[in-house]
């Protein structure tokens, strides 16, 4: 993995942001996990769960213009930088690899 | 927006977060919060927000730090030392303002923290026990003639009985207070203690010195001995194994020794324990039903609930009396908790209601107001102080500051100030203690090595200091800027300020207290003045020990010829105490009602009148050596006459003890109990082989020292039983005693009206000189027209006399219902007349006078060229 390890949670919410890539904030992130996984998660475990990405540099965020919905409060929207896209890629290889390193199984 | 999240999280949010960060995440909460209310309802929306929030803190706390410069932590502290400075440079500048609101502070904390100490040390009499909340006392409750009564002596029976029958109850144990005469070595002293069962000792814990709870008490020749008396005894602590001889008879092995028992016990003079099985083992004693005379203590099992176990007991004794006494319908015995037996024991139709927690709820009160006069200080002087602060208020709040922030600076103030006084408090309450400590009879002390005591002690100061600080802050934060800054400022001046009104408070709660010390003064003085009817100096009164009794008559005469006595007589006690109460009188012409009143007896065999001093009223006094018929023979007193309706007393024949005896005297009315109380009817009779007269009166030779006559009669004593050391009371010694409580309460008001008129005087001051100052010009211009001295210090006293005298008129009343109903207590008791009220007003405005004419002076007498010249 080269020194950069993604946690279970951490990879859920990287590939998140990867399906909502444009329009990935906080509450969208939180909507997706729900949606796909159809379990609940609190806010705070994604917002920290972003921060750690962003500091290994796997997401960039910048400001969102202001909107009417969130009464007039701006978002920060999150975007998979190459590198993430990356590491992403690399560990969907990893898995297939062991997956047809099983024995009778394809 | 239709439906509003918790406002209390999003509170949170704010408080925790950096703001461009509670921006961005309370967006995303709240449109999550919208749309789960569509999809979830209401209730799961908010539950689901609070949350988010929470599991957003530790992100937020993470941000917090390195994001600093968005918090506002380093302006708050800037602006509290800002704060802490201007008030230090305040408080230097008017150096007597601050003198007089620290001392007033100070010795009003001082009081309150003494009154605390005291309150603290009264509430945790006998709580302290492992299993205080399990420990029960039994009493006893019956209803004689119409009146119900409770009793906390019960049969010996009882204890056992209740342990072994009641499942609820875990032990039980006897006890009974005893004094005995011990030996070792050549060493003679006596000593208090009392006889228990050995589950005496598990029942309330006392810790072991030495020996154990499960060897102490058990076998019948062991005693266990307090710390102090094993020292007294011995000469060290290390006491297993020896042994005592009690009474010169039986010989005792210490098989434990106590730590000494607490001062806030109600065992506390007890010296030793004695196995109760000594005391039946010797015959003593009854195992009767019908006879009360031992303390019961159970202990209830843990989950036991006392009512339940009060229901199941209540009519044990009665089933056990059925038969014996003539009704045992009303025979009840209940359960009174260790909790309530130092503050709740006084008995009231069979009831034990609310005693000594009167005077404790009393003294709290008293030291709440104490707290309170010397706050009202700080307030008023800062409130007419407040134009010398105007202009920091204006400039403050021009400068953008929030009337928030200026009440949280003039708090700041004035618990710096508190936190001043404490430090003086501290101080004044090493001065004051031990000499509080011996008015009071305690020992209090602080504990200043426990975090506890600091713990409250800054609590106490910030309390203070918010209570003090409050009001003033409140007000000056709420002047408007644009008045100050114009000029046309005037602080209130209504005709009813509310400085005028806190300094008639004070004044009220001073005269109710000056009241209170002059009546209970009076009062303790009246009593003590009362003409007791015998002589009380030169007389004493000694128990008769051992061999003694036998050789009464030699003794009296050796006693005589040795010329130390010119007249001794025996008795059944002391006669300043009550020996004891004889009921079922009859005599002719008695109702069935009679048999109830009950009459104090005491006993003679001759020489009483002499001996004692009282006069006779009627016939003749007794005397067994000229008549021998006299062991037979009574005096009466004359209340007892008067109580018996008895026209011709001389002669009449009485019965009771299933004998007759004849009326050969009557005496004149004594005072021998309390001396507040109405006189009992007295029964003096000979004696009979029904009465014990093992004590004796000995009137001392007058004519020679009393030093002198002590010596040549323990000789005599020591004559006839070598063995006991002389032992003796004064009666005037005993009959002070009786004044002990009263003084008490009266030394302690005495000393508190004192504190709150200095702290009241205090504050005046302050006013006064604050008055004069603000005045000087209008006085110098009134001088220049021809104004005289006297009438420009009526000028400026007039209004303290005012406010004092609004004051009395409502403290007055107060004074007097509060001391009449204190007063009711007692029968034999003052009025409060219009004396004392007088003399309240002339010491109430005498202080004002004194305290508001030096200023008065001093302004009037200032030139009026240097009071006119400085503009």
């Amino acid at each position: 993995m080269k020194g950069t390890y993604l946690g279970e949670f951490e990879e859920v919410v990287l590939l998140a942001v990867a399906i909502r890539s444009g329009d990935a904030y906080g509450a969208a992130v939180v909507n997706e996990i729900e949606q796909q996984m159809g379990r609940s998660v609190n806010l705070g475990a994604v917002h920290s769960a972003l921060n750690r990405l962003q500091e290994k540099g796997l997401v960039s965020s910048e400001m969102g213009g202001m909107t009417a919905e969130r009464g007039g409060r701006r978002k920060r929207l999150y975007t998979v930088t190459a590198y993430g896209r990356r590491v992403l890629e690399e560990v969907r290889q990893l898995r297939n690899q062991m997956w047809n390193a099983i024995p009778g199984f394809n | 927006m239709p439906n509003k999240p918790p406002r209390l999280a999003t509170r949170l949010l704010h408080w925790l977060c950096p703001p461009h960060l509670a921006e961005e995440l309370e967006g995303d909460l709240d449109e999550l919060f919208q749309q789960r209310i569509c999809e979830a309802g209401l209730r799961q929306a908010q539950w689901r927000y609070l949350r988010d929030v929470i599991s957003l803190v530790p992100l937020a706390l993470a941000q917090r730090n390195t994001d600093t410069v968005f918090s506002q932590n380093p302006t708050n502290t800037i602006m509290i030392r800002n704060y802490l400075k201007i008030a230090v440079r305040n408080l230097v500048r008017a150096k007597g303002f601050a003198f007089i609101n620290i001392a007033g502070l100070a010795v009003g904390m001082t009081a309150a923290a003494l009154i605390g100490l005291w309150i603290q040390s009264e509430q945790t009499y006998d709580r302290f026990y492992p299993k205080t909340d399990r420990i029960y006392q039994v009493y006893n409750r019956d209803t004689f003639s119409g009146e119900t009564q409770a009793w906390e002596t019960t049969p010996r029976p009882l204890a056992p009985y209740l342990a072994a029958h009641y499942p609820d109850i875990e032990a039980a144990a006897r006890y009974r207070p005893t004094s005995f005469l011990f030996t070792t070595a050549g060493k003679h002293l006596n000593a208090d203690g009392a006889f228990a069962d050995p589950s005496f000792l598990t029942l309330f814990d006392f810790p072991f010195v030495a020996g154990t709870v499960q060897t102490a008490l058990r076998e019948p020749t062991g005693i266990v001995l307090t710390k102090s008396l094993a020292t007294r005894l011995f000469g060290t602590a290390e006491a297993i194994g020896k042994t005592v001889q009690l009474d010169h008879t039986d010989s005792f092995l210490v098989t434990g020794v106590l730590d000494d028992l607490p001062d806030n016990s109600r065992f506390s003079k007890v010296e030793y324990l004695l196995p109760y099985a000594y005391f039946i083992a010797q015959g003593r004693g009854s195992d009767e039903w019908s006879s009360n005379n031992d303390y019961s203590f159970v202990l209830l099992k843990p989950n036991a609930s006392a009512s339940a176990v009060d229901a199941k007991i209540k009519a044990v004794t009665a089933r056990q009396l059925n038969g014996i006494l003539d009704d045992v319908s009303h025979r009840q015995i209940f359960l009174h908790p260790a909790s309530r037996w130092h503050l709740y024991a006084k008995q009231e139709n069979g009831q034990l209601v609310a005693g000594q927690i009167v005077t404790v709820r009393l003294f709290a009160v008293i030291a709440a107001l104490i707290l309170l006069v010397a706050a009202v200080n700080f307030v008023n002087l800062s409130t007419a102080r407040s134009e010398k602060r105007a202009k920091e208020i204006g400039v403050r709040k021009v400068a953008g500051a929030l009337r928030s922030s200026l009440i949280f600076q003039f708090l700041c103030e004035s618990v710096l100030l508190a936190v001043v006084a404490g430090v003086v408090t501290l101080g004044l309450l090493l001065c004051c203690l031990p000499v509080f400590n011996e008015i009071t009879g305690k020992h209090l002390s602080p504990g200043f090595g426990s975090w506890t005591f600091w713990l409250i002690a800054f609590a106490f100061v910030l309390f203070t200091g918010l209570l003090a600080g409050s009001y003033p802050a409140l007000y000056l934060a709420n002047f408007q800027p644009i008045r100050i800054m114009k000029g046309t400022f005037r602080p209130a001046q209504s005709a009813f300020s509310p400085r005028k009104g806190l300094v008639v408070l004070q004044f009220t709660f001073a005269i109710v207290l000056i009241i209170g010390t002059l009546v209970i003064r009076q009062q303790i003085s009246y009593a003590r003045e009362r003409d007791n009817g015998y002589n009380q100096n030169n007389l004493l009164f000694s128990y008769l020990n051992g061999n003694l009794s036998s050789h009464v008559t030699a003794l009296q005469q050796d006693l005589i010829k040795s010329g130390a006595a010119v007249s001794v007589s025996q008795s059944m006690g002391p006669m300043t105490e009550i020996n004891t109460r004889q009921w079922g009188l009859s005599w002719q012409g008695s109702t069935k009602a009679d048999k109830d009143l009950e009459f104090d007896r005491f006993g003679t065999d001759a020489h009483f009148l002499q001996t004692t001093g009282t006069k006779l009223a009627a016939g003749r006094e007794l005397d067994v050596y000229r008549y021998p018929t006299d062991s037979n023979a009574v005096m009466l007193n004359e209340t007892a006459v008067k109580t018996m309706r008895l026209s011709q007393p001389l002669g009449a024949t009485i019965r009771f003890l299933s004998q007759d005896w004849h009326v050969v005297g009557v005496v004149k009315d004594f005072i021998f109990a309390s001396p507040y109380e109405a006189v009992n009817p007295v029964i003096v009779s000979g004696p009979n082989k029904s009465v014990v007269l093992n004590w004796t009166s000995i009137r001392l030779n007058p004519e020679r020292p009393v030093a002198g006559n002590l010596e040549t009669i323990e000789a005599v004593f020591k004559k006839y039983e070598p063995s006991y050391p002389f032992d003796f009371a004064f009666a005037d010694e005993s009959y002070k005693a009786k004044f002990a409580a009263e003084q008490r309460i009266g030394v302690l008001t005495g000393l508190f009206s004192g504190l709150t008129i200095f702290i009241t005087c205090l504050g005046l001051f302050g006013l006064a000189a604050y008055t004069a100052q603000q005045r000087t010009k209008e006085i110098g211009i009134r001088k220049a027209l021809g104004a005289s001295v006297g009438s420009i210090i009526q000028l400026l006293s007039v209004q303290f006399l005012k406010l004092m005298l609004i004051a009395f008129l409502i403290g007055a009343p107060i004074g007097w219902y509060t001391l009449d109903q204190w007063l009711a207590g007692y029968a034999y008791r003052i009025a409060i007349g219009p004396g004392i009220i007088v003399l309240t007003l002339a010491v109430a405005t005498l202080i004002v006078m004194a305290t508001v004419s030096s200023q008065a002076i001093k302004a009037a007498l200032i030139n009026p060229v240097n009071a006119l010249r400085s503009e």
